[in-house]
């Protein structure tokens, strides 16, 4: 729970900063270049988080991999995490960075799973409709789940929109139970 | 074994089958952060309202009990060992509520709502929220009529009026049950058609066990059922294997249950047994919730706990129907202490109070009623006249024997007045005595305290007290019958009553032996 605080505190003021200086488009394809270099090895989240690796080596690390393809700001940024001891959090903070610069764009995330990839004009259709029921710019992201069935389970938030064949077979099992007195 | 038919299965399945839509299901969730001791913490649900009921794994119901920051702390009525960490959890969109109607008499059911007497499900339709705000000070109107408990020494002294909300504590062993059951056996008087000849609307009980053992609710229920009670009764039962947010909750179900009779103009009567163990689960549970501990470790809220609670039993102005809420909490007392933190705290909520005492009880004072510290503060005015008048001087006469009872061992050596005093007291208490099951209608009661007062005891040793009253009441009811009728009917003692009465009664005390 406070690890959720910290990294709002460090993501808000990473945006509102990067909001001022007008350079919010180049700091969030960093973030997202960031994003998925922690996500996609292990390693160097385990390296950050380790508190036996000095910090200097870590960031000597973060400037090694990153100095190259990043911004100066982003660098800067990167940098001054190393120096309040919060590296652990990294992955967390760039997370909430991204999610709050949906929030600024107006972009909400849905996250569909479905049991088999949907095609294309199924996508754009699932897209539209939800942009039209939401009211506001959608990003679909899927999720292939044997556990659907059939249908898909889109979460937006906390709220679910379940249209899958496995809540309809539970819903009716349900009902079965319920009326299973009849069978006696 | 008789044979199934495929052709039957299909018939069936096809019609279960009928009224079932696909359609696409919208619900909010969250996720179980934390788990233990009747307690979940979840993340999500950032729309959920307080005191919402939410659907965990397993058919198990929680309630919403602390909204905090970023999470939800939420109570359980089921077995916490079925939802782990991980685990979603459905909102309902509806507070904790529970089914009402006429439907609910005769059964026996959880605090939810759910039947537990094996007699199938219940077909209401209506639901209501447990937890309701009490009426305020217009829908109102004063206690004025009668709740008779068919208990003498009550009825005359100490009188509960429809929409009370009188007090029943003691120690353990001491009757309180008791005179709670006897009390609910006693309404049935008010089911016939002869009550309502005379005006007299029927009061539909309930009776919310809370933390008994569950062998002592089924006792009751068969004790009920055996008294006829159970047509116009329900029993809402958390028992002591319960989780403590159910015997939490279970007295604000048994009152909105009330409640329901009581807003359709009908008169209820509700029993709280007991409010003790209630405010032990409620402890429980605000610990496990992390709220600060006050006085013997009960949370701050403790008093608006029971105060919200009594507040819902009224009695409702003519516009609004005229019905009532009765209540009869229970508390149990440790060694008499009532200066302890929650019977101080529902002594001053009630109108009112009936102490029981167990010395009273060990010496075959049953009902063991201290009538000298017990009081109604407002069931005064629901009394009938007959009984008034003739409770009037009962109480004085009690009250002075119980000044003297000390000196009773002196025997001889009293002087004579305060001799005669000590043998009226005696015959009274013993004329109070009263047994359990055996609730006495109002118009006998007036009848034998009037002869208890004015000195037809007198003459007839004590051990002959109750056999003196049995008979004077059957020689009554054979002779002259309308006595009774006109008691019952004009609710006062009139002249001619009274010296038919008393014509009546000589003529027995001439053949009594």
């Amino acid at each position: 729970m406070t690890e959720s605080k910290v990294s709002t505190r460090y993501a808000n003021s990473l945006l509102e900063s990067s909001l001022e200086k007008r350079n919010i488009e180049t700091i969030s394809k960093d973030m997202d270049l960031v994003y998925s270099a922690i996500k996609g090895n292990s390693e160097l989240a385990r390296a950050l988080a380790s508190p036996i690796v000095k910090p200097g080596v870590k960031s000597s690390i973060l400037e090694e991999i990153f100095k190259s393809k990043v911004s100066k700001e982003t660098m800067e940024f990167l940098n001054f995490i190393v120096e309040k001891g919060r590296e652990d959090l990294l992955a967390s903070i760039v997370q909430k960075f991204l999610e709050l610069m949906d929030k600024h764009n107006g972009i909400v995330n849905v996250n569909v799973r479905s049991a088999v990839e949907l095609a294309k004009e199924q996508r754009e259709k699932l897209k539209q409709n939800f942009e039209k029921v939401l009211n506001k710019k959608v990003r679909l992201n899927f999720i292939i789940d044997q556990d659907v069935v059939g249908g898909f389970v889109a979460k937006v938030g906390d709220t679910v929109y379940d249209a899958s064949l496995k809540h309809q077979l539970e819903i009716l099992k349900k009902r079965f139970q319920e009326g299973g007195a009849s069978l006696n | 074994m008789a044979e199934v038919r495929p052709d039957e299965i299909s018939a069936i399945l096809r019609k279960q089958l009928s009224g079932y839509e696909s359609e696409t299901d919208i619900y909010d969730v969250g996720t179980v952060l934390q788990v233990g001791d009747g307690i979940a913490r979840v993340y999500g649900l950032s729309k959920v309202m307080m005191s919402e009921l939410v659907e965990f794994p397993n058919d198990v119901f929680g309630m919403v009990l602390n909204l905090d920051e970023d999470s939800v702390g939420c109570v359980l009525f089921g077995d916490s060992t079925l939802i782990k960490e991980g685990d979603t959890v459905k909102r309902t969109k509806r507070v904790a509520s529970m089914p009402v109607g006429n439907e609910m008499l005769g059964r026996v059911i959880t605090p939810l709502g759910i039947p537990v007497d094996g007699k199938g499900s219940i077909n209401s339709e209506k639901f209501l929220p447990i937890e309701r705000k009490a009426l305020g000070v217009i829908q109102r109107q004063p206690v004025k009529e009668p709740l008779q408990t068919g208990i003498s020494a009550i009825d005359a002294m100490i009188p509960i009026g429809r929409g009370q909300r009188e007090l029943i504590i003691g120690d353990r062993q001491t009757g309180k049950t008791a005179v709670a059951v006897d009390a609910i056996i006693n309404q049935k008087n008010t089911h016939t058609p002869e009550a309502k000849e005379l005006g007299i609307n029927p009061v539909f009980c309930i009776y919310v066990a809370i933390g008994q053992k569950s062998s002592t609710v089924a006792q009751v229920v068969a004790k009920l059922h055996e008294h006829g009670a159970m047509d116009y009764t329900t029993v809402i039962a958390a028992t002591a294997n319960e989780p403590a947010p159910l015997q939490f909750i279970a007295p604000y179900a048994g009152a909105t249950l009330g409640e329901f009779f009581r807003d359709n103009g009908k008169h209820a009567l509700v029993v709280y047994d007991d409010l003790s163990k209630q405010a032990v689960a409620y402890r429980e549970l605000s610990l496990l919730l992390r709220r600060p501990p006050g006085r013997e470790a009960y949370p701050g809220d403790v008093f608006y706990l029971h105060s919200r609670l009594l507040e819902r039993a009224s009695k409702l102005n003519d516009d609004l129907g005229g019905g009532s809420l009765t209540a009869l909490p229970i508390i149990e007392t440790q060694q008499g202490d009532v200066s302890a933190y929650i019977p101080t705290n529902v002594i001053s909520i009630t109108d009112g109070q009936i102490y029981l005492e167990s010395n009273l009880f060990n010496a075959g004072v049953r009902p063991a009623i201290n009538v000298g510290i017990s009081v109604s503060r407002v069931g005064g005015n629901a009394q009938i006249k007959a009984m008034k008048k003739v409770a009037g001087s009962l109480k004085l006469d009690l009250a002075q024997y119980r000044e003297l009872e000390a000196f009773a061992k002196f025997g001889s050596d009293l002087d004579v007045s305060t001799q005669k005093t000590l043998a009226k007291g005696a015959r009274l208490v013993e004329l109070l005595k009263q047994g359990q099951y055996s609730p006495v209608p109002v118009e006998r009661q007036v009848v034998s305290i009037y002869l208890s007062t004015n000195g037809y005891l007198d003459n007839i040793q004590v051990s002959d007290v109750k056999r003196f009253e049995k008979e004077v009441l059957e020689y009554i009811e054979v002779k002259n019958n309308k006595i009774f009728e006109t008691i019952k009917k004009e609710k006062q003692l009139s002249d001619t009553t009274i010296a038919d009465i008393r014509k009546v009664a000589d003529e027995f005390l001439t053949i009594f032996k």
